[in-house]
């Protein structure tokens, strides 16, 4: 069996690497897309509020994908050195996400936490209590904008 | 008031209405901007009103009484020296109080015309964001961000010189600007009546019907319910 065990954790031990490692380029990528997915999904609440036509099941499934990427763990794209790097453009995020960590994870956790509020309002299907959120959710959003998202 | 102190009409009622309602404006859009959340949503609303006050003000600026109007404060190389020596004579606007309205109201313009393009990268655009691209629309957006540093720099300023001319140069200038009276011997404001005042209202209101969008071929013509998978 010994001789068994050293090849075995080897390989654990380099898959699991494998699996946590994504190319910077592709770090930066993923990031995008979570971020421009999730605009998509605060669209669509945002249209269902404000048309006087409002679709519970649609809110419902936007505000549980937005639930869903918060609770990804988008931070693991956040290598080191992907300050720099062009994804589907250039990352816009700036130098001190790798540096004001303490910051950046408060308002990251803020973040989660309206995201999952949203998911949970979006199942009673009020409207009214669903706007009040999007306000809540959308400023947790900015949170982050204003000092971690450079502008152009 | 002092029985036997002069005093003359200095700013007319629109302009001071401007000035006030301004105030009242752009603080509110600061606060908006800075708190965002749900609050950006007004501080859209906000800043429509704004493009309705600055139009008002440079049409009052043609059309106003005297000291409202910018020919009579046109600031020239010349005229700063001269007030720089403490030779200008005048009443209303000095030709560094000149350049300052007029440095204010062309940063006001600016970031009204960039916020109407811009976008918070969350669920809020401009009014007009949707006739320029997403590239642009960013670019305007970063000048909004900028020249909204500026302009606080820009009020922080204006505050600072009231103070200054009040407990320096011992001249009060907010009073003026609340009563519309100017103490000692200028010639009262004429000019700028009730056309003058409706001529400048509806081009304001025009602008910011313009700055609305409201004009725009409604929500993009949705191909009807284009058929998408429903998964």
């Amino acid at each position: 069996m010994k001789f068994k065990l050293l090849p075995m954790l080897l390989a654990v031990t380099l898959a699991g690497t494998a699996f946590a490692q994504v190319k910077p380029e592709d770090a930066i990528k993923f990031r995008q897309s979570g971020y421009g997915f999730m605009a998509w999904n605060m669209q669509r609440i945002k249209m269902n509020v404000e048309g006087g036509n409002y679709n519970k099941d649609e809110v419902i499934k936007a505000a549980n994908a937005i639930q869903a990427i918060a609770n990804s763990g988008m931070g693991a794209l956040y290598l080191p050195g992907t300050d720099k790097g062009k994804g589907w453009e250039e990352t816009r995020a700036k130098a001190n996400v790798w540096t004001d960590k303490e910051k950046l994870g408060k308002v990251a956790m803020a973040f989660n936490k309206e995201a999952n509020e949203m998911a949970k309002v979006a199942a009673t299907g009020d409207a009214g209590a669903v706007e009040e959120q999007l306000g809540k959710l959308g400023g947790t959003c900015k949170g982050c904008h204003d000092d971690f998202k450079a502008k152009r | 008031m002092n029985m036997n102190s002069k005093r003359f009409r200095l700013w007319d009622l629109p302009t001071r209405l401007f000035h006030w309602l301004l105030v009242l404006c752009v603080g509110a859009a600061v606060l908006s901007g800075q708190l965002g959340g749900k609050l950006i949503v007004w501080h859209g609303r906000i800043g429509l009103v704004i493009v309705g006050l600055v139009v008002f003000r440079l049409v009052w600026g043609l059309l106003g009484s005297t000291y409202s109007r910018f020919a009579n404060f046109l600031p020239t190389p010349a005229t700063i020296k001269a007030y720089l020596r403490g030779e200008w004579q005048g009443e209303g606007h000095n030709p560094l109080g000149a350049l300052s309205v007029f440095g204010l109201l062309a940063l006001l313009a600016a970031q009204v015309a960039t916020g109407l393009f811009s976008n918070d990268d969350i669920a809020f655009h401009g009014p007009l964001a949707t006739l320029v691209g997403n590239d642009l629309s960013n670019r305007l957006t970063g000048i909004h961000h900028l020249v909204s540093d500026l302009l606080i720099g820009f009020v922080v300023l204006h505050l600072g010189a009231i103070i200054f001319y009040g407990h320096v140069k011992k001249q009060k200038l907010l009073k003026p600007m609340i009563t519309g009276w100017g103490e000692g011997e200028g010639p009262s404001a004429t000019g700028g009546g009730w056309v003058a005042f409706v001529v400048a209202l509806v081009v304001a209101l025009a602008a910011v019907y313009g700055a609305s969008g409201g004009w725009l071929p409604g929500p993009p013509p949705l191909p009807p319910a284009a058929e998408t998978p429903n998964w």
